[in-house]
């Protein structure tokens, strides 16, 4: 009994690491493994050493005064992580950050990954590493649950990646920024991230400082997909009819547009630009109505030529910039911009 | 909101609710969006904390311990949400189409079987729908390409009336046909007593009353009280009215503004969908439900 009882105890803590080879051998690895991790159970490390100090040989049927409490199936497979975290120290930690764990549940290659991660020999080194760029616990939860594989990489890979950017000048809260809106930033290779920012560099044909401060803005814009990206600006340079000057100060203003549904974009663009009769030079200036949604700016349009206020030349009295009429709530649209009162803007919603 | 425990909320969802659908959105969006509406709101409320979990450690020979903690099985960072969106039920009991916009009642958890009653006695629903004359459009709506273009100059406002009135009268011919009785019989002189009266299909089309209200060529708004349409059915009926007085014409717009009980003042805009609102809406609709009993259960044949 008592050799099964060492056979499944070392299976348990050891199998995953070696072997099973000789009691002898074993023995000496128990006590190195005791040293260097926390995964083995306390309890069941000095009763193997009791046992082996010395062995009665007795039989089956005598009582049982051995703590075999220890001795258990393994953990059956699970759908969630639900099963693990009362057990696992490296999920409550994570937890204690707060990771949302159910969000990783999606990605099937995530789940067991992390599980057979430690927190102190897997993790640590990496929290400790992002803390010094100067993140908060908050945006380490959002990093890591964005991004799990992040555990994966080398951590003088990162150290390199960081270095990249502090020797194309980015300032440090540059580089703040750029972790904590971009969690997946930290992924790319540095010729990855060479080769995109050439890409911006190049096709929008902006200056260094142009492309800092593009990337300082919006990080996420630099890692997103290239092929979205062409397309958009397919959109806006041929569909809309920019020219490349003005799309590159639709992207310095409004990052966030080559990111958008090229199809929604494009419908805002039609309203403005064919129901409103909004040149083009006029919405250069301010992009950021492209991303408002269509159906806002009809309505707040329609109401407005409903009270006959309908002023966009810039020359005249009673002017409505393009930014006042798609900003703002609706009851400051109606009393402020409109003159007019929440209650006969809702009324009027209802007949559309 | 006074109450901030979360499945005392959640325990009051059990009626209708109207809203107000916009166009161009499909119902099936409206409800999505309703549906994660309702579960954001009821997160961000008092949820309810995780269970106890009871450890038993030590060596069961000896001593054992006997510990309780929160169970971190049961955490939201590790189960997700409380309130999941798979978990709310919703459905609808009158579908409009895409270019639809206007009254819908959405039933939710329990009140989708309200929502079912009041879908299966068919209840009279009013439509304004807008209409230009002049030209035809390949699907009859004003986001197709136009197919035929005619003139409307001798269109005059009497004889669109004239032409309404002639449809309203044939309407409510068919509509003593298809009650499901002999014309004949006794029981469908009672029931032709009792004033206009439901067909029996659920599946045709009937008009009740249809009146131009806004006339100003080409463009032209007509009311219509109707049960069974359906969009094809309406932008059909605006089609037929543009070839009926020798001219094309095509709709530009179909607005449901009541469906029996339930006005525009009652819908929910579009801004409005937040759990707050829902509730407050929700408490006038059981009022307005509680008030006509014929909503949810009918008697008689005759329209109420």
């Amino acid at each position: 009994m008592l050799r099964r009882l060492i056979k499944t105890c070392t299976v348990r803590t050891l199998g995953p690491f070696r072997p099973l080879s000789s009691v002898q051998k074993i023995e000496n690895k128990i006590s190195t493994v005791e040293n260097s991790s926390e995964i083995i159970d306390p309890r069941l490390v000095s009763n193997s050493d009791n046992l082996n100090e010395n062995p009665p040989e007795s039989s089956v049927l005598q009582p049982c005064k051995e703590d075999i409490s220890y001795v258990a199936p393994y953990l059956r497979p699970s759908f969630n992580f639900a099963a693990y975290v009362n057990k696992s120290h490296t999920l409550q930690q994570l937890l204690k950050l707060g990771v949302r764990l159910y969000k990783w549940e999606k990605n099937q290659e995530v789940p067991p990954y992390i599980l057979q991660l430690d927190f102190d020999k897997d993790i640590k080194s990496y929290i400790i590493f992002l803390t010094d760029l100067g993140l908060q616990t908050e945006d380490l939860g959002k990093l890591i649950e964005k991004n799990p594989f992040i555990f994966k990489e080398d951590l003088e890979n990162l150290q390199v990646r960081i270095n990249y950017l502090k020797y194309k000048k980015f300032t440090d809260e540059m580089i703040l920024r750029i972790v904590q809106d971009n969690p997946m930033w930290l992924s790319f290779s540095t010729q990855d991230i060479d080769k995109k920012l050439g890409f911006f560099q190049k096709s929008f044909s902006l200056t260094g400082n142009e492309v800092r401060s593009l990337t300082a803005r919006k990080p996420r814009l630099i890692t997103y997909d290239i092929e979205h990206i062409k397309l958009n600006m397919f959109v806006i340079k041929e569909e809309m009819g920019f020219t490349p000057e003005e799309m590159k100060q639709i992207v310095l203003q409004t990052p966030k547009l080559f990111m958008n549904n090229q199809h929604r974009i494009l419908k805002t663009f039609d309203y403005i630009h064919k129901e409103m009769n909004i040149p083009l030079e006029t919405i250069v200036k301010m992009p950021q109505v492209l991303t408002c949604r269509e159906f806002r700016i009809k309505q707040r349009h329609q109401f407005l030529q409903k009270l006959g206020k309908l002023q966009f030349d810039t020359k005249k009295p009673n002017y409505i910039s393009l930014i006042t009429l798609v900003s703002g709530s609706d009851a400051h649209f109606a009393t402020e911009v409109a003159g007019s009162s929440i209650h006969a803007f809702n009324a009027f919603l209802k007949t559309m | 909101m006074l109450i901030k425990d979360a499945p005392v909320i959640w325990d009051s969802l059990r009626s209708i609710i109207c809203v107000y659908k916009p166009p161009n959105v499909t119902c099936q969006r409206v409800r999505q969006t309703i549906i994660t509406a309702v579960c954001t709101g009821l997160n961000e409320m008092e949820c309810r904390p995780p269970m106890d979990y009871v450890s038993i450690e030590g060596n069961p020979s000896t001593q054992l311990t006997v510990t309780v903690k929160p169970n971190l099985a049961d955490h939201p960072l590790v189960v997700g949400p409380r309130y999941q969106i798979e978990d709310l039920k919703c459905s609808w009991s009158n579908y409009l189409g895409l270019h639809s916009s206007g009254v819908l009642l959405l039933g939710l958890r329990n009140g989708t079987k309200a929502a079912k009653l009041i879908r299966e006695n068919r209840p009279t629903r009013s439509y304004r729908v807008s209409g230009r004359f002049g030209e035809a459009t390949e699907n009859g709506f004003k986001n197709e390409k136009v197919v035929e273009r005619s003139t409307y100059k001798h269109i005059k406002h009497a004889n669109i009336n004239k032409l309404l009135a002639a449809m309203q009268a044939s309407h409510q011919k068919e509509m003593f046909k298809s009650c499901g009785v002999d014309l004949q019989s006794q029981t469908a002189y009672e029931m032709a007593c009792e004033g206009p009266i439901r067909p029996a299909d659920s599946k045709l089309p009937v008009i009740y009353g249809i009146k131009c209200v806004q006339f100003e060529p080409p463009d032209f708004v007509i009311e219509i009280q109707c049960i069974n349409e359906y969009e094809t059915y309406l932008k059909s009926l605006i089609h037929e009215i543009g070839a009926k007085l020798r001219s094309t014409a095509h709709c530009t717009g179909i607005q449901c503004i009541r469906h029996s009980y339930f006005t525009l003042e009652n819908a929910l805009l579009r801004k409005h969908w937040t759990l707050q609102h829902i509730i407050t809406n929700m408490e006038e609709c059981i009022a307005i439900i509680d008030e006509h009993e014929n909503l949810v259960k009918q008697k008689k044949a005759a329209l109420q």
